[in-house]
């Protein structure tokens, strides 16, 4: 015992740490590899490297249609899950009212759905209702999945917000509409940020709901599946690597940015 | 105090949630430029009540009027009242100076007259000039009560509201605070109607107090007559500690008591009095040299003592009831702890309560 057990322990703490990381980072590590070969196929250890596979990438107009597809989806889910989710943290958080219990519970509800299950059963009644299935009924399945999270997200910030702002302001002399957009608004705004990220996120990396409610149109996790499944590319860890690059990059970017306005409003919030 | 005319009146003001009665059928009066203050325990209704003066409820029942005019169904954001929140509710994301200048903002008055006028307020509260910029999350408690309250001057409001706005505050810096609160009223001569659930706080600032209690006002009047004449046992426990002895309507005017057991020579008893409790204030309790130095008097044994900083209180138990008597710290009671003690007090230093 005495003085070698916390150094033993904190040894232990440090290695079960970076196994932790190094098991969550290998598939990612793994895309990005295969992404630089510039075989056909990918072999192990890499016998040529190279940015062939970038380049053929970006260049095919079928790829660019596929951001851009998975970009519109996107957007728009970020949109419209952002203004819903902002409403319904506010009944789920910030006011008491009869039934917010069970309102709280039936808005989770949808993100434990198995989204496989939850997608064809929306491409039933989409059937059923004569709809014909294309990147605009793939918005409205994601955004049954994404509201309840970006509801969640943007409540753990209302829980944080004092009710008596909206009345000070009130009581100031200010509208509805400016207690609205003077306060309320401004101090949440980080919680509506992250919600927007999660929302963009989580729309942008789908699949199972977009394999049912997509129909002709297609995303990027669409197609690097069915690429998976029927003639490999390399193009497909190129558009992976992009898609966690690009996560990784607004996720921080999106952190820096909210410490910055912390900051420049001084300290804690 | 010179009568002024009232500024705020409340007839029969009352507010129901569901079955329960928060606030019953409020009368009151307040001058202009008076420091009011409701005090109460929590659950008291003065909350709601103030909520209601404030226009953040309204009324089950009753009005509410402000110079004669009728303000109910009038929103908070048109009445010409402000309200200093518990929490302060200062805009986090604001700095001092735009927190000051938010119903400025909102009425359309241009950055140059803001800026001046949040500078005098904030001149008059004793805030450095160079605070116009900083962020009101960078404010020390004191510093952010003085904003809150800039704040609500700069509404230029005809009566201010407090809702405990100290009771976070450390207990030497609220004594300050308690002063200068009453300073700046003193200052811009507004009307100041300020609740509490500390009458000891109510006493140092107040021109009148309201004490409540289950939703009802139990009685109105200055710190000095809440405190020389309660009205019944709860104002008087309320005011402090105070020695209780349960009584009822005795031979020649006299009350009599089962715990101390005995008759008690008491103020003149009310007409109809028949139960209630006689008061005696520690300071008015005596240690004696012999039974003839008072007109009432108690055989009991010194229990304990306490410094009390300018003050020394000593607990007598006379059989198994609790008294509590206090002498200046020059002057200490020379004896030794389960000691038999002679105390006393005369008739006209008791209060006597109905129930």
């Amino acid at each position: 015992m005495g003085a070698a057990g916390p150094r033993w322990s904190n040894a232990l703490i440090v290695a079960w740490t970076a196994a932790v990381v190094l098991f969550l980072y290998i598939p990612s590590i793994s895309g990005l590899l295969a992404s630089l070969g510039a075989s056909r196929y990918f072999n192990f250890p890499i016998a040529k490297w190279g940015l062939d596979w970038w380049g053929k990438t970006f260049a095919e107009s079928e790829i660019r249609t596929l951001l851009s597809t998975s970009a519109t989806i996107a957007l728009i889910v970020t949109a419209i899950s952002v203004a819903i989710a902002f409403f319904g943290a506010l009944a789920f958080a910030r006011y008491d009212w009869k039934g917010r219990s069970i309102y709280q519970k039936l808005v989770l509800l949808p993100i434990f759905f198995p989204q496989s299950v939850l997608g064809l059963a929306l491409l039933l009644w989409f059937t059923a209702l004569g709809i014909e299935t294309s990147w605009q009924t793939a918005v409205f399945a994601h955004l049954i999945w994404v509201v309840p999270v970006a509801t969640l997200v943007i409540s753990i910030q209302v829980y944080g917000f004092d009710p008596a702002l909206e009345e000070a302001a009130y009581d100031l002399g200010a509208t509805r509409w400016q207690v609205l957009k003077e306060v309320t608004l401004p101090v949440l705004w980080p919680g509506l940020f992250s919600g927007a990220l999660f929302a963009f996120l989580l729309s942008w990396g789908n699949f199972p709901l977009s394999l049912f409610t997509t129909g002709a149109d297609q995303t990027v996790p669409e197609w690097m599946y069915a690429k998976m499944v029927a003639g490999y590319t390399p193009r497909v860890p190129v558009l992976g690597t992009v898609s966690t690059l690009g996560a990784a990059i607004l996720l921080l970017g999106g952190y820096g940015l909210i410490l910055l306005v912390r900051r420049a409003r001084g300290g804690a919030n | 105090m010179v009568e002024r005319p009232s500024i705020l009146q409340l007839r029969q003001v009352t507010k129901q949630f569901g079955a329960l009665t928060a606030v019953d059928h409020i009368d009151l009066d307040v001058a202009e430029g008076e420091f009011f203050t409701i005090v109460g325990p929590s659950g008291s209704g003065k909350t709601t009540l103030l909520r209601m003066l404030a226009g953040m409820e309204s009324p089950s029942a009753g009005d509410i009027l402000l110079k004669g005019r009728r303000i109910n169904d009038v929103p908070a954001n048109q009445r010409p009242t402000c309200m200093v929140f518990q929490s302060l509710a200062l805009f986090p994301h604001r700095s001092v100076g735009q927190n000051i200048e938010f119903a400025l903002k909102i009425r359309g008055v241009s950055p140059e007259e803001r800026r001046a006028r949040a500078l005098f307020l904030m001149r008059q509260l004793r805030l450095p000039e160079d605070y116009y910029a900083k962020s009101v999350t960078k404010c020390s408690g004191g510093e952010r009560q003085r904003v809150a309250l800039a704040r609500a001057l700069a509404y230029d409001p005809q009566i201010l509201f407090f809702d405990e706005p100290l009771s976070a505050i450390d207990y030497k810096l609220r004594k300050t605070l308690e002063k200068e609160l009453k300073d700046i009223h003193r200052e811009t001569g507004k009307t100041f109607m300020y609740i509490t659930h500390s009458l000891e706080e109510a006493m140092v600032m107040s021109d009148r107090i309201g004490v409540m209690r289950g939703g009802r006002l139990v009685q109105v009047g200055t710190p000095h007559q809440i405190y020389t004449s309660p009205r019944d046992k709860f104002v008087s426990e309320f005011m402090g500690e105070v020695n209780l002895i349960e009584v009822r309507r005795g031979a020649n005017g006299r009350v009599s008591a089962a715990a101390p057991a005995g008759e008690f020579s008491a103020p003149v008893l009310p007409a109809g009095f028949e139960h209630g409790h006689l008061v005696v204030r520690p300071e008015f309790m005596r240690f004696l040299g012999a039974a003839g130095e008072a007109e009432n008097h108690l055989v009991g044994r010194l229990y304990n003592e306490y410094a009390l900083g300018s003050r020394i209180q000593y607990q007598v138990r006379v059989g198994e009831h609790v008294f509590v008597l206090e002498r200046l710290r020059q002057q200490p009671f020379a004896g030794h702890l389960d000691q038999e003690v002679l105390i006393g007090w005369d008739a006209r230093d008791s209060i006597l309560v109905g129930d």
